[in-house]
């Protein structure tokens, strides 16, 4: 990399309204390149709305979002993946039918999605995009997976696979949107290990309503309420922020162990 | 290599075994007619989750076009063909641009108003279409060459054949289509299309190309029926030729192409049957789309394939896992 930007992702002033409901009361956000950033906040903050801002797999009302030095406010989310912006979902949304495989084949391929509109080419050569996916199957250990259709695999295989497609873009930044949501507690582990080694090579920004994993693996948080950003720090801060107390209330926010 | 070209191979079987088991070449070309338009629709529906009530539109254009040029202008037949195809594709396209708006029940609802459109356009246009009547004495003259005749085109059988080896050029080439990059991708689209999207495909791109596609192959069995009967009828740009279309597939299954043969014949060669029997016959079909809706989801292929594999005791076969379920909206 000839320049590392200080701030990979500037949103300014990001609202969102649903008719009379405003999800969003401008919201300012900045992330910085190679650190876990995380968005928490309790039910209703808007957390989920903003990712849908920053990813744009919906519009916003109002406010600007500058990606990697390009202001891609207006840019559907099929465009933002070209500039290296990949996201997974609360909900498992997978291509349920298909392999594990096919899955992260598409995925993949999402990048360049001109090359996908080949009627004529085969899913082989460089279009089965075979060293990515066999990287990401190994980081997701879903090798041995890799032919079983994705609505076979088992809920904590699914949401692996789920982080795995916002991998298998090579993104620049990763917006994980509660990867553990609904996880069993033996599959948390692995999550975590998961997303901490994503920082090595990208941007994460994460959306997690476990305490334990938000405080171990963040560089900087930002705690909302009520389509507000209430806070923003350094996790100990956070942790000892009375605000954000009382936003939890209570001992939510230290997972316990505070 | 038998593994690999397996659903050619039992299109190519079927177009030898009409021969020996028929004895109306028609009837046989109007099996193979309808098996190009179920076809274009099964790309649609199986492939690309979209349910189109337009189908028709693309079929009587394709009577339409190849009609009028072969009364207007002494054009030869080929071209006429060629030309139906174009603008099948073109015009699907355009219609495919509208429905696409919309998702579910109102992309339905879009594909029907089209339909209804261009069907009430071919009725008052009589100058062209012939209206109520239709488009009648459409010649269909041996391709020759410097008065030497190449492919003869006089009898019914004659003509059968020609009509074989385009269905089977086409049937190769969408069964390449379906096996493509893009075609893995509609079936991704089927799938999850939020997903599509937020992985980086521009999701209606590529639902208009599987329009222009299906509306190419539509055309094409529209104008070779126009062929076959000397006639471009009025009905073959209907509502109901839509439905017909559109039952051949669901009868079949969806999301495999060879599905979309079976269903054709069954649905033809069950009409030439029945309506000798019975004048009501579609009675019969409607009591077979409730079983199928209800108990079948796969069509005829799913339950062929079902039996095939407790025959032989085993699943999944080459890709068997990757054969899609068809009970897409």
């Amino acid at each position: 990399m000839s320049h590392v930007p200080e701030v990979l992702i500037e949103a300014s002033g990001i609202v969102k309204r649903y008719g009379k409901f405003t999800a969003l009361h401008g919201v300012d956000l900045r992330v910085a390149p190679r650190t876990v950033h995380s968005v928490i906040g309790p039910n209703g903050a808007g957390k989920t709305t903003l990712f849908h801002m920053l990813t744009g797999t919906v519009p916003v009302t109002g406010g600007r979002i500058v990606f990697d030095g390009h202001d891609v406010t207006t840019e559907a989310d099929y465009r933002r993946v070209q500039r290296g912006i990949a996201r997974s979902f609360q909900v498992t949304a997978l291509f349920q039918n298909l392999s594990v495989r096919e899955n992260l084949r598409l995925a993949a391929l999402g990048v360049t999605p001109r090359r996908a509109l080949s009627c004529w080419r085969e899913a082989d050569g460089p279009r089965a995009c075979a060293s990515i996916v066999d990287d990401v199957l190994t980081r997701l250990a879903l090798t041995r997976h890799a032919d079983t259709p994705a609505g076979s695999l088992s809920h904590g295989q699914q949401r692996r696979l789920e982080v795995g497609m916002a991998l298998a873009a090579r993104p620049k930044a990763i917006f994980l949107d509660e990867p553990t949501s609904g996880m069993g507690i033996d599959d948390l582990d692995d999550m975590k290990q998961l997303i901490r080694g994503l920082r090595d090579d990208h941007t994460v920004v994460l959306i997690e309503h476990n305490m334990n994993i938000v405080m171990d693996i963040s560089d900087t948080i930002t705690v909302m309420q009520q389509g507000r950003v209430l806070v923003e720090g350094k996790p100990d801060a956070i942790r000892a922020d009375d605000r954000v107390r009382a936003a939890y209330l209570g001992n939510m926010i230290t997972g316990g162990r505070a | 290599m038998l593994v690999r070209y397996r659903f050619w191979l039992l299109a190519a079987a079927v177009t030898l075994i009409l021969p020996l088991t028929l004895s109306s070449g028609t009837l046989a070309t109007e099996v193979l007619v309808y098996a190009l338009a179920v076809l274009g629709c099964n790309l649609l529906l199986g492939y690309t989750g979209l349910l189109s009530f337009g189908q028709g539109i693309f079929f009587g254009l394709g009577s339409y076009t190849l009609g009028i040029m072969l009364t207007r202008t002494s054009l030869p037949m080929p071209i006429a063909v060629v030309a139906s195809i174009v603008l099948g594709a073109v015009i699907a396209a355009v219609v495919g641009s509208f429905a696409i708006r919309q998702k579910g029940t109102y992309f339905v609802m879009l594909t029907l108003a089209c339909a209804q459109m261009f069907y009430f356009f071919a009725y008052t246009a009589t100058d062209w279409t012939g209206g109520d009547n239709g488009l009648l004495d459409i010649p269909r003259k041996s391709l020759a060459l410097g008065g030497k005749t190449l492919i003869p085109l006089e009898t019914p059988w004659q003509f059968y054949t020609f009509v074989a080896v385009i269905f089977l050029i086409v049937f190769a080439v969408l069964l390449r289509v379906a096996d493509s990059v893009f075609g893995r991708t509609l079936l991704a689209i089927r799938d999850n299309e939020t997903r599509a999207a937020a992985i980086g495909y521009h999701v209606k791109t590529f639902k208009l190309v599987a329009f222009a596609i299906s509306g190419a192959v539509t055309a094409l069995a529209g104008a070779l029926h126009a062929l076959m009967t000397g006639i471009a009828p009025l009905s073959n740009i209907e509502y109901h030729t839509s439905e017909m279309i559109l039952v051949m597939t669901v009868i079949g299954g969806t999301g495999n192409l060879f599905a979309s043969v079976l269903g054709a014949a069954f649905y033809v060669l069950a009409a030439d049957w029945l309506s000798t029997l019975w004048p009501r016959w579609l009675l019969l079909l409607g009591l077979l789309l409730i079983a199928v809706s209800l108990f079948m989801h796969r069509g005829l292929w799913g339950v062929g394939e079902s039996l095939w594999y407790r025959i032989t005791g085993k699943r999944g076969g080459a890709n068997g896992k990757l054969d899609t379920q068809g009970d897409a909206t």
